[in-house]
């Protein structure tokens, strides 16, 4: 709910600035400490394919043991949605070959995904995108997963068994309303299986290039006949990326994690759900001790249904993350967060959802001589509530959602986050969507308590005066779902005021700088998707998504970041990925993106190639070859190309694995 | 090249054990399958005889929302009879829609407003089936489960006795008896 943070300072694809070496070098601090630690189908059907008529013979038990394809199964309750929702589905998982939660979501093609090196991922919706993006909300079963820091995710502790995964609704566009904060360009949320349908025993391992090595088991049962739990462990080694020269980054690693969930309906209409993390992951750095990252988290949940269309919901959490970067930076967090939220039926035509929120942090920072976050030692607390009412005023036709989120942090106080949208279905298939919302991205730690060195004078200081960046957006979509084929298109206009900018404090002088709110933004695009089931056994998708930002300083700003650190996305990208079930018990999914340039850092364009080959020998056994990023031996995703030490690239990996369900 | 032989050596293995395999276990499409036990659930389930409102009405199996179960349901009832009463297969977009209803079949997008449509066929004689998460548990009478490519049975007996249908034990037999807790 609450902090999110700036991506200025991930302006690492600056230019040479107008002059001194002062600036350049106190930039430099910044952008290394931030680098470091901030950081075809077979259309035909097979012979044993059955009919309706010879189904129709078959005896309610022969029925139950006939085995059934599903890859055309559809995007669930994606139909009704006012806003640019994609859903990654468990299937989509497990066919992607995808081995790490950032792998996943490039299957959302509404989002740009970038690899940075072996840990580090740029992942954002409609741009603003840095390996510190800070405009993205991450939940992991109603956990938000950011770092006070930077309001960012730390991708390489966000891990999560994939075969428990349920599904994963990516929404693009400014979710505040219900979400809160961070959520201004986009959502994910991953939701996990629910116990009672992980029962028994999983196994899985498996290795290859890249990937080198990686082994999970998941047990599942039963306590009492309303009670399920599972447990997991889980581990991966993975190869350096490299440098452009084709040589070793030492960027290698290797994790462990573990972790529980115990679901209970104490009642028909109650459940309560625990669930609990635990992890440890070691990973090189050049010319230093490795970078250790620990942590653990526990989550409880519980809901009940008062009435038909009348719920209510609590959740309490708890989340401790421990970073070590030896010689550069550590942090301890702790965070605490309760919500409470209701939904209500009022008459016959609305339906109203309100919440509260509290969450407290703790975060405790080990501060080197060049860089510092000061105090090194904070807490801090938000308080949010939010009311949604959502209006049938045409029943099933037309659907007004009118709702606010009120906030209040410590750095700026209250904020407001409104939002307003209209859905209306044309006709059996078609659905119109609009939506006016604003969304704030409130200040984080990097904001207004960064400072370069850690003793006056500073080379860059953080703004006292540091507030909201705030954005304005349109969105209108279609969404059309006709037989076979499913198709969506968003477009959006976003007007941002108040984006982060370094100003000098006594121009000429380039330095000091002081972080500020002197630039001001637009962006605009369009994200489109189709699904067409060819037959009941091939199935094709592709995404296209056009985006432009443009970042300029205000009149009245001397700013020298030039906005270029909101400026590192791709102007468009393009994914087709096939799935189609072979002759039996054999399937093949190939996935082929198109990513555009990024000119800021100089990127090049890439189009790379994912293949995953799966065969069942039998139900209880799968075996699998994976194949990604094949085109290539090695390209750059994402980073400047004067990136200290060289800008990190991905090499082709290709790894097999096996999974035996008891 | 030695590599490349090797390569496509495994690959025709691989691709001739499958094909041996496949005649061993029959498959067919997972809509395909849930049309069929739609079909079948006619015959398994005893409506009392105020739910039709003649001794020539049809049968009729609904579908609210959309499903891709829809076209195979078509295809697989067509010119089917139970117990003298033809078949026919209607489309809901809403629950308001529901009039004269047997089976109805609850997908997934219309799953989110499960409770709302649980409550307002509730007391009606319609066997309500689903592919939901804890739809037995919620007042639902009969879940898909998909487990393992396979097609299982919940059925919450409580939910259709209360709703005064009769279900055959040739059905419950083979199908998971779900006791709301707390019951």
């Amino acid at each position: 709910m609450s902090v999110r943070s700036n991506a200025l300072v991930t302006s690492k694809g600056h230019r040479p600035m107008a002059g001194t070496r002062a600036v350049a070098a106190g930039t430099w601090i910044l952008f290394a400490f931030l680098a470091c630690c901030v950081e075809p189908g077979v259309a035909q059907q097979p012979d044993s394919s059955l009919s309706a008529d010879s189904l129709k013979k078959l005896s309610i038990e022969q029925l139950m043991n006939v085995e059934v394809t599903s890859v055309s199964k559809r995007p669930e309750r994606l139909a009704q949605a006012a806003s640019a929702i994609q859903v990654i589905t468990q299937e989509d998982i497990r066919r992607s070959g995808a081995s790490s939660l950032p792998e996943v979501l490039r299957l959302a093609t509404n989002l740009q995904v970038a690899q940075v090196d072996s840990r580090q991922w740029a992942i954002s919706a409609r741009g603003f995108n840095s390996t510190t993006a800070n405009k993205l909300l991450v939940l992991i079963d109603g956990r938000t997963v950011y770092t006070p820091l930077f309001s960012g995710v730390f991708w390489d502790v966000q891990d999560v068994p994939l075969a428990d995964i349920d599904r994963i609704e990516v929404i693009s566009g400014p979710g505040a309303a219900l979400w809160g904060a961070n959520a201004v360009n986009g959502v994910i949320n991953v939701i996990s299986r629910n116990s009672k349908d992980t029962q028994g025993l999983l196994v899985s391992g498996g290795g290859g290039m890249e990937l080198r090595g990686f082994g999970d088991a998941r047990y599942g049962g039963t306590l009492s006949p309303a009670a399920h739990f599972r447990a997991y462990g889980k581990g991966f080694a993975r190869q350096p990326t490299v440098l452009p020269t084709g040589l070793d980054a030492t960027d290698d690693w290797h994790a462990a994690q573990g972790g529980f969930r115990v679901d209970w309906d104490p009642s028909p209409k109650s459940q309560v759900s625990l669930h609990g993390d635990l992890y440890d992951g070691r990973i090189s750095q050049p010319g230093a001790s490795d970078i250790a990252v620990t942590g653990h988290n526990l989550t409880g949940r519980w809901s009940h249904a008062i009435s038909a269309g009348s719920d209510v919901r609590a959740e309490l959490y708890y989340d401790r993350t421990h970073r070590d970067i030896p010689g550069t930076f550590g942090e301890d967090l702790d965070t605490y967060d309760v919500d409470l939220q209701q939904r209500a039926r009022l008459g016959a035509r609305h339906e109203v959802v309100w919440g509260l929120g509290y969450r407290n942090i703790n975060d405790r920072v080990v501060n080197s001589d060049s860089v510092a976050f000061l105090p090194a030692h904070v807490a801090r607390q938000w308080f949010t509530g939010f009311i949604q009412d959502e209006i049938a005023l045409v029943p099933n036709r037309l659907q007004v959602a009118l709702g606010s989120k009120i906030e209040h942090n410590d750095y700026t106080g209250f904020e407001l986050q409104p939002s307003g949208r209209v859905n209306w279905r044309l006709g059996p298939s078609g659905t119109l969507w609009t939506a006016v919302s604003r969304a704030l991205r409130t200040p984080s730690r990097i904001d207004r308590e960064l400072f370069v060195p850690a003793q006056a004078p500073y080379f860059l200081a953080g703004g006292p005066d540091f507030h909201s960046e705030e954005e304005l957006a349109y969105e209108l979509g279609y969404r059309l779902q006709r037989g076979a084929l499913a198709l969506s298109a968003a477009t959006f206009y976003s007007r941002y005021h108040g984006l982060r900018s370094l100003e000098q404090v006594n121009p000429p002088a380039p330095v000091p700088l002081v972080i500020a709110n002197g630039q001001e933004g637009e962006s605009y695009g369009a994200e489109l998707a189709a699904d067409y089931r060819v037959t009941e056994r091939w199935r094709l998708r592709a995404g296209y998504t056009e985006l432009r930002v443009h970042v300029w300083a205000q009149p009245t700003s001397t700013d020298m970041s030039g906005g270029r650190a909101e400026s590192n996305s791709p102007d468009r990208q393009f994914t087709v990925r096939s799935s189609a079930d072979l002759a039996a018990r054999l399937t093949l999914d190939g996935t082929f993106r198109y990513v555009g340039d990024i000119a800021n850092q100089q990127v090049p364009a890439y189009g790379e190639l994912d293949v995953r080959f799966g065969w069942q020998p039998v139900p209880q056994l799968e075996l699998s070859a994976v194949g990604q990023n094949l085109l290539h031996d090695h390209h750059a995703e994402f980073g400047s190309p004067s990136t200290p030490g060289g800008r990190r690239e991905i090499r082709r990996g290709v790894y097999g694995a096996v999974a035996w369900r008891f | 090249m030695a590599l490349l032989k090797a390569t496509y050596v495994s690959a025709a293995v691989l691709v001739a054990s499958a094909a041996c395999l496949q005649a061993q276990a029959a498959r067919a499409a997972e809509s395909q399958v849930k049309a069929v036990f739609l079909f079948n659930f006619a015959q398994f389930v005893g409506w009392p005889p105020a739910a039709f409102p003649d001794s020539g009405a049809p049968l009729v199996i609904g579908i609210l929302g959309d499903d891709p179960v829809e076209g195979f349901l078509d295809q697989t009832v067509r010119g089917e009879q139970v117990r003298g009463r033809a078949f026919q297969v209607q489309r809901y977009h809403s629950v308001d829609e529901i009039k004269t209803c047997h089976v109805l079949f609850i997908s997934r997008p219309s799953a989110a407003r499960l409770d709302d449509v649980l409550a307002s066929v509730r007391s009606k004689p319609i066997l309500t089936v689903s592919d939901d998460d804890r739809f037995a548990e919620r007042g639902g009478m009969v879940r898909f489960v998909t487990d393992h490519n396979r097609i299982r049975l919940q059925i919450n007996l409580d939910a259709a006795q209360a709703a005064s249908l009769t279900i055959s034990s040739k059905l419950l037999r083979v199908a998971e008896i779900v006791t709301p807790p707390g019951r």
